[in-house]
């Protein structure tokens, strides 16, 4: 299955990141168990958004960066309103990564 | 609530990813309770920073999110024994341990067959290697054979090679001599400047008609001088609009040094670092945007200045509330 390294960004994936950098600083851990465990992070992250989550959201705001490389997508946003079913959220400063969906339906 | 939702989602990816590199661990010889203390350490952080809800009572529920799911979300969960040392934000494990090329996930769903095919580019290594052939290639100058493409890179130096010294615009194969007034040339000449002086005949070419091949080499280092400025302009200072000076350069006046005055009315003064735009400044540091969204996109389009994005499969990090969607539309505008 093909997957994105990209949710290691998000708070799940940088906490998973902190805690197998220790354990493997304190010897407890092999760096390659370690790449194995981000690996299926990244599956099981995937499959967990595709599967149980069911939220939508809308966002508005002023575009102040664009950028399109590698098949990446980055925007970053000034003042801009996240809406979801049960709330919503301004930000004056956000940025959007996203990666090409098709890449892993392929 | 959306807090419930994501903290149910996130205890069940770090469940899922125990159990599934569970054997993986066994194989390589460690101790299931090393697996426990990723568990614990990771769980740990989460609720940390409010990621997730606790306590987990996974043993005696382990497909739900236990009783403390349905609380709401403090940010930080002072009932929580551990203290972490940390900050939340020091990406370390990326340094110490970078993902290797071959385990390197990304690169997989990078087709390798279906593009491959679409976007085929003869390389070295898809023509008939010789053992093909069964023996040493002939190269047949008169017919084009896949040997051909190559051969040029083989070709040794001969006196030949002098012809790729020509300026990009001289076609490679064909010289046309110059013989349109004052810069004429004969190809000895011509040839010969270009073997000494390669960049002095470039500038000679760009002032053609006006500067001959008579011109000493004081005369060729003063007309150079305004040429130099405006290809490589550093100094600001002495030329302000280039484009005028461009058409001063081919004529002989301009070699005069008391051109150098410049008759500009432009008194607005040199770009400099007042003219950087703030912002910019601040999305040269880009981590510094805490509020972060990770996501997939399926399209992005643009009108004028409108932008619209359908995303999916994101995770949101705004004003510290970690919120999970599978759809999400942007309208932006530029």
């Amino acid at each position: 299955m093909a997957t994105f390294e990209l949710y290691r960004r998000s708070t799940i994936g940088m906490c998973l990141t902190e805690t197998l950098d220790e354990m493997v600083s304190n010897g407890t851990l092999s760096p390659e168990l370690a790449i194995q465990v981000l690996v299926q992070f990244d599956k099981s992250m995937t499959e967990a958004l595709e599967n149980q989550v069911k939220s939508k959201v809308s966002v508005k705001g002023h575009l102040h960066t664009y950028r399109f490389c590698d098949n990446v997508w980055t925007f970053i946003l000034q003042d801009a309103i996240f809406k979801n079913e049960e709330c919503q959220e301004t930000v004056g400063m956000v940025k959007i990564v996203a990666c090409d969906s098709k890449l892993l339906t392929q | 609530m959306a807090a419930t939702t994501t903290s149910t989602v996130y205890i069940n990816v770090i469940e899922d990813v125990v159990n599934k590199v569970r054997e993986e661990f066994l194989q390589s010889g460690v101790d299931e309770g090393v697996l426990s203390q990723l568990q614990a350490l990771w769980e740990h952080k989460m609720m940390e920073c409010g990621a997730i809800c606790g306590p987990i009572e996974r043993s005696s529920l382990p497909k739900h999110p236990g009783p403390g799911g349905s609380a709401i979300t403090p940010v930080h969960d002072l009932n929580v024994p551990y203290e972490g040392p940390e900050e939340y934000e020091t990406p370390t494990a990326d340094m110490l341990f970078p993902p290797t090329p071959l385990q390197t996930p990304i690169q997989t769903p990078l087709p390798g067959t279906s593009e491959h095919s679409m976007y085929h580019l003869p390389t070295p290594s898809d023509y008939p290697t010789p053992q093909d052939s069964g023996g040493v290639p002939e190269v047949k100058p008169g017919r084009p054979s896949p040997y051909m493409a190559s051969f040029d890179f083989f070709v040794v130096p001969s006196g030949k090679r002098k012809r790729e010294d020509f300026p990009p615009q001289v076609p490679r194969t064909g010289y046309i001599p110059q013989q349109d007034g004052a810069g004429d040339a004969t190809y000895d000449v011509f040839q010969s400047e270009n073997l000494v002086y390669p960049k002095q005949s470039t500038i000679l070419k760009l002032g053609k008609g006006v500067v001959n091949l008579r011109l000493g080499c004081e005369e060729i280092h003063a007309l150079k001088q305004p040429l130099w400025l405006f290809f490589a302009s550093e100094d600001y200072n002495t030329v302000n609009t280039p484009a005028g000076h461009e058409l001063h350069a081919t004529t002989p006046a301009v070699a005069a040094p008391t051109d150098q005055g410049g008759d500009d009315d432009d008194d607005e003064p040199p770009l400099n670092e007042n003219d950087d735009d703030d912002l910019d400044d601040v999305e040269g540091e880009e981590p510094n945007t805490q509020h972060l969204v990770l996501a997939q996109f399926d399209k992005v389009t643009r009108t004028k200045s409108k932008w619209k994005c359908t995303l999916k499969d994101g995770i949101m990090r705004i004003n510290s509330k970690d919120i999970l969607f599978t759809k999400a539309t942007g309208e932006f505008d530029f």
